[in-house]
């Protein structure tokens, strides 16, 4: 069974939201629709300050969801999604790889809102379950945005050595990806540097150039660059795919091209993972006795306790996302701690962007490769509401800790499997030879062709957007999963992926192809651009042709130009205020606009996004959630 | 040989919270062999099984030693070895 929701409705103007909300509207509709919903679409007209749905189960009262660009309601500001990314800060992050502040070119913030407020629905409900009135659940598109960058405010913000790494501040190639002698694009990944040294080596690469370029690929996923030597670069564009291919094969390596969306449609097994969604669910149907335990305080997963054994980003932020709901967090590390823990920068003597996604976890220290540490795990699994873990295919059953050795030991526990691409553990996938990781993924799903078609880039994002999205549809999943809990008694494991949350994220390419669902499609915005002022650069979208029209007014300019000349006239009057003023104007009649921060130590700055932001030994994200 | 050694935020604990410190040897083994005597445990937190643990990174000068000799490469009167934990991957 895919379909844990199938007793549960989502009500509200859906099909019809204001333009800037389209994406996150849609998000949640195919959402809802793969988790076998019933979809109430109301006339209601759509307001613009707000997308409002209720979330409806047979045992719970309606949960009141809303979406809201801005936390402050004192400040009201158009919004978009990529006035989010501009004032968000994650076009700089995102801008660092290729010298330029720009947008990703995704509906990335609306997609991740949208996950989110689906599991604040699912999460209310499951308080209600549990002895809470939580009628309403309430999530900003500046604070999922916030959400997505934890680690890199972490950083930027840290007492010591703090990252100080702006778009156009640093000097590189641009790679990867590589560009092989006949054209190929591809991304290259390998966990360990032996491979990278007989790699590059064999390419006639010295191994002094192959160790700095190994520095500059390892830290790619801390801070979104990748300053590989440009000898690299070269000895790699002389050698043919193929060649290359065999190369990776002899020496370890793996190999993804940048396949494009259409070839994504092609795959095997791509209409099946599309139309199932996110997550694969095996609910255990036989000899369940589920107590639903009450709540320990106002937060709706308060009193549930999660076992968690996860490394690096997509794992620990779906536990994190639970502790943020009100979870009891058991994270654990091997015997000495989590070698990223000494990752610099650091404060108060941890990594910043560990204790970012991990800092509401207790720790225990376990040799899970010992007999007695697959021991005391079990112990610790038997008396859990959840176990969440990223480990690489099929160490889970090396590791007597699969679901087939833990259901019988607690029939009532959601086991959880973030992995890399495959959400179903039952097709052997030869994908799963290769390290599933963020720009491998990003590579094969479409997502860095499309970033690529709007950067004029090569490839896609060195912002870890997939290990994000997937660590939030992680936790999104073992929500669903614990609500079904409480409604039929049934425990579950529940497998998503990075892949998974890469098809979620292009869900509008493949709903424009395949019209599988009952979903408008999202229209692309009249005007969406990102241009240099006297001080600074603003970030404007025009979603549609009403929002154009007032900013053609506001700036009396002649509406009839073509695109070329409106760009060079805006180019030109953008330069004769700064950023902040253009800001205001055009807020002030409607149109999003912002101020790019370039600097995320800037965003203290941003009074709207304060509420979200806690300094310290070095910026906290707070939680995405409101409940009342 | 006079090394200087830049000591990460996690190890310096075993250091007496020391940043930097002057060691000798010819090669990096020797350095950590050196260290070893002075901050027990330290040796163990760097190494294991002949070789640099995983997530750690030790460069001498900007040289990352898995792409010199290893452990056994050499050092010059006045280089800089750096311990720098890092772990591949997202």
């Amino acid at each position: 069974m895919n379909k844990p929701l199938n007793d549960c409705v989502i009500a509200g103007s859906l099909k019809n939201p204001a333009a800037h909300f389209a994406a996150t509207a849609f998000s949640l509709l195919y959402q809802s629709s793969t988790l076998g919903m019933e979809i109430e679409c109301s006339d209601h007209p759509a307001t613009n300050a707000m997308l409002s749905f209720a979330f409806k189960t047979p045992y719970t009262t309606p949960v009141t969801c809303e979406v809201i660009g801005w936390d402050d309601s004192d400040q009201p500001a158009a919004f978009s999604e990529n006035i989010m990314q501009a004032a968000c800060g994650i076009m700089s992050i995102h801008g660092r790889a290729n010298s330029k502040t720009q947008p990703l070119g995704l509906n990335y913030v609306s997609t991740v809102t949208a996950a989110l407020a689906l599991q604040g629905g699912v999460a209310a409900a499951i308080g209600q379950l549990r002895g809470l009135s939580i009628s309403n659940s309430c999530v900003s598109m500046a604070s999922a945005a916030l959400l997505s960058e934890t680690q890199y405010i972490a950083d930027a913000t840290a007492a010591e050595s703090p990252e100080r790494l702006l778009p156009g501040s640093i000097a590189y190639p641009a790679a990867p990806p590589f560009v092989s002698s006949d054209g190929i694009v591809f991304e290259l990944e390998t966990l360990s540097a032996d491979p990278w040294l007989k790699f590059w080596t064999r390419l006639g690469v010295s191994s002094t150039l192959a160790g700095k370029g190994w520095t500059a690929f390892l830290l790619r996923y801390a801070r979104a660059i990748a300053p590989i030597p440009n000898e690299l670069v070269t000895a790699i564009s002389n050698v043919t795919y193929q060649q290359i291919s065999v190369l990776c094969s002899n020496t370890g390596m793996s190999i993804c091209p940048v396949r494009t969306i259409d070839v994504r449609l092609d795959d095997e097994h791509f209409k099946y993972e599309w139309l199932k969604g996110s997550w694969t669910f095996d609910f255990k149907t036989d000899g369940n006795n589920v107590q639903a335990k009450p709540a320990s305080n106002s937060l709706p997963l308060s009193g549930l306790r999660v076992v968690e054994s996860c490394r690096r980003i997509q794992g620990p932020l779906a536990g994190h996302l639970l502790a943020l709901l009100g979870a009891e967090v058991i994270r654990i590390e091997p015997p000495g701690g989590d070698p990223l823990r000494g990752m610099p920068p650091m404060s108060e003597g941890c990594s910043t962007r560990f204790d970012a996604i991990n800092r509401l976890k207790t720790v225990r220290e376990i040799d899970i490769k010992s007999s007695s540490g697959q021991a005391e795990m079990a112990e610790l699994i038997r008396y859990a509401d959840v176990f969440l873990h990223n480990w690489a295919p099929n160490k889970a059953a090396q590791l007597n800790l699969d679901y087939c050795d833990l259901k019988d030991l607690n029939p009532a526990l959601v086991y959880a499997y973030a992995a890399g691409w495959t959400t179903d553990e039952s097709t052997f996938s030869p994908l799963n030879a290769i390290p599933g990781t963020d720009f491998m993924v990003q590579a094969y799903s479409g997502v860095a062709q499309k970033i690529s078609e709007t950067c004029g880039t090569q490839g896609g994002s060195l912002f870890t957007l997939l290990d994000v999205l997937g660590g939030v549809i992680a936790a999104q999943g073992i929500t669903i999963a614990l609500l079904n809990r409480c409604m039929n008694n049934a425990g579950a494991k529940v497998t998503s992926s990075l892949l998974s949350a890469a098809t979620f994220l292009c869900a509008d390419d493949f709903q424009n192809r395949h019209h599988s669902f009952d979903i408008n499609a999202i229209s692309s915005s009249v005007l969406n651009g990102v241009y240099m002022t006297r001080q600074g650069k603003i970030a404007i979208e025009c979603c549609d042709d009403k929002t154009m029209q007032r900013f053609i007014q506001a700036l009396g300019i002649v509406a009839e130009s073509g695109p070329a000349e409106l760009e060079l006239r805006l180019g030109e009057l953008f330069l004769l205020k700064t950023a902040e003023e253009w800001a205001a104007i055009l807020q002030q009649v409607g149109v999003p606009a912002a101020v790019v921060i370039e600097n995320l130590t800037d965003l203290h700055n941003n009074t709207r996004l304060r509420s979200r932001l806690t300094p310290g030994s070095y910026t906290r994200v707070a939680s995405p959630w409101s409940f009342q | 040989m006079s090394i200087t050694v830049i000591i990460p935020t996690i190890l310096r604990p075993l250091t007496n919270d020391q940043k930097r410190i002057n060691m000798s040897g010819f090669k990096v083994s020797e350095v950590i062999d050196e260290m070893e005597q002075q901050f027990p445990g330290i040796k163990a937190k760097l190494i294991a099984g002949g070789a640099a643990h995983r997530f750690i990174n030790i460069y001498v000068n900007d040289n990352d030693i898995r792409f010199c000799d290893g452990l056994a490469t050499s050092l010059q009167d006045g280089d800089v070895l750096t311990i720098l934990p890092a772990v591949a991957g997202g």
